[in-house]
Order: C-alpha cells, then sequence, then structure tokens
C-alpha cells in the first residue's frame, strides 16, 4: 500500500502497479466505438461543430471508462488518521505472582469443589477489571523466580483479558519479587506528561529484597511516579502485613512486613490491601479502579474510506454515454436514402451520428 | 421525434460492441452495488512454545553477516509469521524451560492484536527462564497437553538439546493419544556442534561452557548395555564404569534425530528452521480452521469491464483494417 504522497498526503492505493494500464486510457484518441464508413473525401462535408463537439465528447467518455476502471482496479483509497483524544483512565502494569503457593486457596489447601484458589480467584477479578473503562492501558508481568514480561503496555484489552486467562495454570517455584518490579516499572515508558500511572502487584507473599537491588527500585520508582498497589493475597493463619514477629524483626522473618515498610518509604503514593478471600480482592479492585480516574491522552483510528465505489460510478458514466452513443448510431449513407427530407444536411465525417436533441 | 424514429435500433441493438459495451456497463453498475461475498476461509489456532534455555544462545544463524543466537532467529521467525497468517488466525504463547511450558496467554488474534503479540514476542528473553534443566521430552510432552486444552495446534521451537542428557533407557513415554494434537516441532540451530556461551548471576557473558561444566552423561536410572566393557565396571560401587564421562554435551547442534523422533512419538511433523520461513511448514501441519472471511467481487467484475471494453475499441480498429475502401454495407 503506497501514498501518492507528494500531491495529496491523504490519498492511496492498494495496488499501485495496476496504474501502469493507465495509458491504455489514451485508446479512444486514436480509436472510436463507432462503426466506420468509408468517404471518398473528408474535405467534401463542411466543418460542423455540434459533429466535432460529439466526437470530443465521446473520446472524452471512452478514456473515463477506461480510466475509470483501470483507477478502480487500482483499489483508491483515503487513508485513515490517528486521532489523539482525551479520556478517563490510567496506565495500570500489573505485576502477578505466579509462584505455586497462588494455586492453593485462602485458606492454604489444595482448591477442591467450591473453593477457588487465589489465581483463580483473581483471574476472574481482574478479568473483569480489565476493558471496564475502554481507555484504560494495560501491561502484563509474571514473576517467581524470574519476571516475564507477558503483554508490553497496550490498549488492546482482549489482548490483556488472554494474559489474564494464562493466570491460574500452575505456577513455577518461588517469589521474586525484586526484580519482577523492575520489570514492571520498565514497562511504563516515555508516556505522555500528566497520564496517570499505576503499578499493581497481586501477590500472596513477599521476598527480601536485595539491598543493592532496594536503591536501584527506589531510583526507578522516583523516576516513573507511579501510584503502587499491592493487592496481598493473604492466606488464613499466614502473617498479615502489620504483625510484628515474635521474635527478631528482621526482612528474613517477616518479609511481607517489610516490603510494606520498603514501599512506605519510596515516597509514592502508596496503598495496601489485604484480602483474605475472593470478595476482599473485588471490593480492593473497586477502590483502585474509583482512585484511578485521572485524563489519559488515547489514540483513536479512524478506518481509511474506501473510494473504489466512486471510480466504479465514474467508470460507469463514461460507459453510460458510449452506450447510448452506440444504441443511438446511425451510418453515414442509410439514413438520407431512407428519408430524404430530413437529415441529408448532417454529415459528419469522424463520428457519423445524429444528435438526440 | 423523428429523429429517433429514423435510428436503426434493431440493426444497433444486434452490434456485437453495443452488446459488450451494455455488459461493460452492467459489469460496472454491479462492482458499486454488489456487496461483498461471505466466504469461509482457513486459518489457524497455534500454541507456540519457545525454548528459552541456555543452548538457545548459541550463535550459529548469521543475518546481515553478523552471528546471531537460535533464540534471536526464533523469534525474528515467529516475528515475520503473524503477518503472514490469515487474519481471523489466534495465537497463544508459551516459554519453555526446565521440564514444561510456562503459558504467557491464551490464543489472541494476529491482525487486531498484532502489537501487544509483536512485542511479547520481541520480548521474550533467556532471562526470562525459571530453571537451567532443559528436558525437552517432558517439555514438549506437557506442551502438547497444553495445546489440547487451548484447543489450538502446538508450534515448538527447541534446538533438542536435552540438559541434563536422556537416560540411557531413551526418551519417556508419551502419555497421550499421538496425533490427537497437530502441529510441528521446529529445529532450531546448525548442524555443526557449536560452544554454548555462560553467563553469570548477573546475566552477563562470561565465556563458554567447557566439557567438565556440564553434565555428560545421565546416570539416574539403570546403565547402559556397554556398562560392563567399562573401565572400572562394578555392578554396585560403579555401575557406570569407574571414569567421569566424557562427551559433547557443552557444546550444541540441532538434535536433529531425537527431535525427529520426539515428532514421531507425539504424532508431529518436524521442520528445521533454515531462515525465517514458518508459514508454509505450519500450514501444512496444522489444522485448518474455518473462518468467516469476505471476498470482494468488485476485482473481477472490474477487470471483466475493462477487457470488455478494451476489446470494443481494438475491434474497431481491427475491422478498420479488414475493411476495403469501397463501402461495403451500401446494399
Amino acid at each position: 500500500m503506497t501514498r501518492v504522497s507528494a500531491l495529496l498526503p491523504s490519498l492511496g492505493l492498494a495496488t499501485p502497479w495496476l496504474l501502469w494500464l493507465l495509458p491504455l486510457a489514451l485508446l479512444p484518441l486514436l480509436l472510436s466505438v463507432t462503426r466506420r464508413s468509408a468517404v471518398s473525401s473528408v474535405a467534401a462535408a463542411p466543418e460542423d461543430p455540434l459533429s466535432s463537439g460529439l466526437r470530443i465528447a465521446l473520446t472524452a467518455a471512452g478514456m473515463l471508462a477506461i480510466g475509470g476502471l483501470v483507477l478502480a482496479l487500482a483499489g483508491p483509497y483515503r487513508a485513515g488518521e490517528r486521532v489523539t483524544r482525551t479520556g478517563i483512565g490510567a496506565q495500570i502494569s500489573m505485576l502477578i505472582d505466579r509462584s505455586g503457593s497462588m494455586n492453593e486457596t485462602f485458606a492454604g489447601r489444595q482448591p477442591s469443589g467450591a473453593e477457588e484458589s487465589k489465581a483463580a480467584a483473581s483471574r476472574r477479578i481482574l478479568r473483569d477489571f480489565v476493558g471496564e473503562r475502554a481507555h484504560d492501558q494495560f501491561a502484563v508481568t509474571a514473576f517467581s523466580t524470574a519476571p516475564m514480561l507477558v503483554v508490553p503496555m497496550t490498549d488492546r484489552h482482549d489482548a490483556v483479558r488472554a494474559a489474564i486467562a494464562a493466570i491460574d495454570r500452575p505456577g513455577l517455584d518461588y517469589t521474586n519479587v525484586a526484580r519482577g518490579l523492575g520489570m514492571a516499572l520498565s514497562q511504563f515508558g516515555a508516556g505522555a506528561p500528566g497520564v496517570s500511572r499505576a503499578l499493581l502487584l497481586v501477590s500472596d507473599g513477599a521476598a527480601v529484597i536485595d539491598p543493592r537491588i532496594q536503591a536501584q527500585l527506589r531510583a526507578e520508582f522516583t523516576k516513573v511516579q507511579p501510584n503502587l498497589y499491592w493487592l496481598f493475597l493473604r492466606t488464613k493463619g499466614s502473617p498479615s502485613i502489620t504483625d510484628k514477629p515474635a521474635g527478631e524483626d528482621t526482612p528474613q522473618a517477616a518479609p511481607e512486613r517489610h516490603l510494606d515498610l520498603f514501599f512506605k518509604s519510596l515516597g509514592v503514593p502508596y496503598r495496601a490491601f489485604e484480602a483474605e478471600g475472593a470478595d476482599a480482592v473485588a471490593n480492593a479492585v473497586r477502590q483502585i479502579e474509583a482512585l484511578e480516574r485521572d485524563p489519559i491522552p488515547y489514540t483513536e483510528e479512524r478506518p481509511r474510506r474506501d473510494l473504489t465505489g466512486w471510480a466504479y460510478s465514474l467508470a460507469a458514466l463514461g460507459l453510460l454515454l458510449l452506450v447510448l452513443a452506440k444504441l443511438a448510431e446511425t451510418d453515414f449513407l442509410r439514413a438520407p436514402v431512407r428519408e430524404r427530407s430530413a437529415a441529408a444536411a448532417d454529415p459528419a465525417p469522424a463520428a457519423p451520428r445524429r444528435a438526440a436533441a | 421525434m423523428r429523429v429517433w424514429a429514423a435510428l436503426p435500433f434493431t440493426r444497433n441493438l444486434r452490434d456485437r460492441r453495443f452488446q459488450a459495451l451494455a455488459a461493460a456497463l452492467l459489469l460496472a453498475v454491479l462492482a458499486i452495488v454488489v456487496p461483498p461475498l461471505p466466504l469461509t476461509r482457513s486459518g489457524v489456532s497455534v500454541l507456540a512454545v519457545v525454548d528459552i534455555t541456555g543452548s538457545m544462545n548459541v550463535r550459529d544463524y548469521t543475518r546481515d553477516g553478523r552471528p546471531v543466537s537460535r533464540l534471536d532467529t526464533a523469534k525474528a521467525a515467529l516475528r515475520e509469521l503473524i503477518p503472514e497468517l490469515p487474519c481471523g488466525s489466534r495465537l497463544a504463547l508459551a516459554l519453555f524451560t526446565e521440564r514444561r511450558p510456562f503459558l504467557l496467554f491464551t490464543p489472541i488474534e494476529v491482525c487486531a492484536d498484532f502489537a501487544p503479540l509483536d512485542g511479547a514476542i520481541a520480548a521474550l528473553d533467556w532471562r526470562m527462564a525459571w530453571e537451567g534443566d532443559s528436558r525437552i521430552s517432558s517439555g514438549l510432552h506437557r506442551a502438547v497437553a497444553m495445546a489440547g486444552e487451548l484447543d489450538a495446534d502446538i508450534l515448538f521451537i527447541t534446538d533438542g538439546q536435552e540438559t541434563p542428557p536422556l537416560p540411557a533407557n531413551g526418551i519417556p513415554p508419551f502419555e497421550g493419544k499421538p496425533g490427537a494434537v497437530r502441529g510441528l516441532i521446529v529445529g532450531a540451530g546448525g548442524h555443526a556442534l557449536a560452544p554454548i556461551p555462560k553467563f553469570n548471576d548477573r546475566g552477563r557473558e562470561t565465556g563458554f561452557y567447557a566439557e567438565s561444566d556440564v553434565q555428560q552423561e545421565n546416570r539416574f536410572g539403570p546403565p547402559p548395555a556397554d556398562a560392563e566393557s567399562r573401565e572400572g565396571y562394578n555392578p554396585r560401587n560403579a555401575p557406570f564404569g569407574g571414569a567421569a564421562a566424557r562427551g559433547e554435551e557443552h557444546l550444541s547442534s540441532v538434535r536433529e534425530p531425537h527431535l525427529k523422533a520426539l515428532a514421531a512419538q507425539t504424532g508431529l511433523a518436524y521442520a528445521h528452521l533454515d531462515g525465517p520461513d514458518l508459514r508454509a511448514p505450519l500450514l501444512a501441519a496444522a489444522t485448518p480452521r474455518p473462518l468467516p472471511s469476505r471476498l470482494d467481487p468488485r476485482p473481477f467484475l472490474g477487470a471483466a469491464a475493462l477487457a470488455l471494453v478494451l476489446a470494443v475499441f481494438l475491434a474497431g480498429a481491427l475491422r478498420a483494417r479488414a475493411t476495403p475502401f469501397t463501402p461495403s454495407r451500401m446494399s
């Protein structure tokens, strides 16, 4: 698909090479559709403006017919446009825990019958979340031992839902949240200023973040400035974010509490939601949705307009004229023979036909 | 009115060139009014599983005169495959390492969701691997089961290098039904042995694997048949012989016999990844799935109309040449 960019920037052709057939439209200059009649001398006929006008009109009709058909075959169109508008929404980078424990229920058991696993519950609720607002953009990152980029930042909600549909498949080994956070932050890219950015961490546990990586993450968070939400899917009986361990208060003893403390120290807007069941997860997601209500620029594709029909209309007009001309065609010598009175003074050497007027 | 009456209508209506022009006009008008015809085309639904284990980092492909890794070649081939699939085809993406595939997303449409699909494939990286093992037989068996669950065909891109090496009793049995899931195993890699790059724990390349770095023989399970002839063999204390195993497991080439055996076991087709052309072997191996499509009849109508008009003009020239100078129709 090339555009005829020099002259008309918004017009294009689907198969431009067919325009090489366009010189065929010069054929009517050399040949006529009408019957030929031989005359001994063209000079014998007087100059007749009506006849020469008709000849020009018929030649033009022939050129229009051939040119229109060639153009129509080449498939002309007016190119679509991308229009940037402003809607309500946010860029949301989801970071989803795919460690093995996500496949257990909120009670810490293997899912059976009525109970659903943490992964299945978050899958169901997040799937409804995606696409609720048309202009949200999502990116999905999964992590266990290593972070995995699943879907880059996109407004194609079908693709995001397909990624979320995969999160209740059997998970992998460990919860290595630090590298996952790094990758989820990198998903924002260089966006437009003023766009609301949210990082949504969905996990059922935490891990110790290496102090060296802590410094890197801190710098990244300062640069990107996202709103941070941690949806902590707590297994019943396991320690809460706020629980202080009985013994020593080290990151190794209470990783969840220390991850929370780390998030609080980042200097970005942060909220943690502890969910101990599917209802609590749904509630938390609703709250996040309500919080992320900022204008976001989005691009809208205006589809291209097909102009083939117009080209066929031009060709049909030319063809109609030719058909009428052929229908009204008469022979140079026949009519005067039959009716000597009327039309004897109408000799047209090149296009021997009669005015229909 | 007398003028109209004087026209030789019957003669004009019988004129072949008039009939041809009228037919061309009819075709042009049809081209304006006829809607696209509903049509069924065949597309595919594919689960692409990409091996991201260490041996896929071997740089034994070249592109633009520079060596590129098997993984990069596989990614390029997938990215070039997507625009070539008929719209409405669907693709799911999974990673393979350790012994099982990891599904990134369920099938998504290749045209409307092209941008995220392309971005996800571009982002594939060996660093996404969660473990270093590469048990390809198990991975393939589970990937076939996964494709069955997703109602998709499988496209499994791997170099076939098992790490650790297969035990002496060969490929583990396949529990599924061979041929129930169709698809293609794509062997990536050159046919000559090449060194495997080694990376440190920060992901930086530090050299190549040496012979002693990797497991050269799988010493789980029963020993091979020739073990008794090995030096230092002792049925209880050294059933695999007394010496450390030597071999070429630290070097890598595409293990085609192994992959072909796997393809035969699971009822899949096999193709070697020569360049970035996966379309033809994939379409040959995959189940065609009916997709609603539309056929635009206008090019056919327009081409026929153009042929008729040109014929009318050219017929004039031919007849003129054939006509003698003396008017023949004077009767």
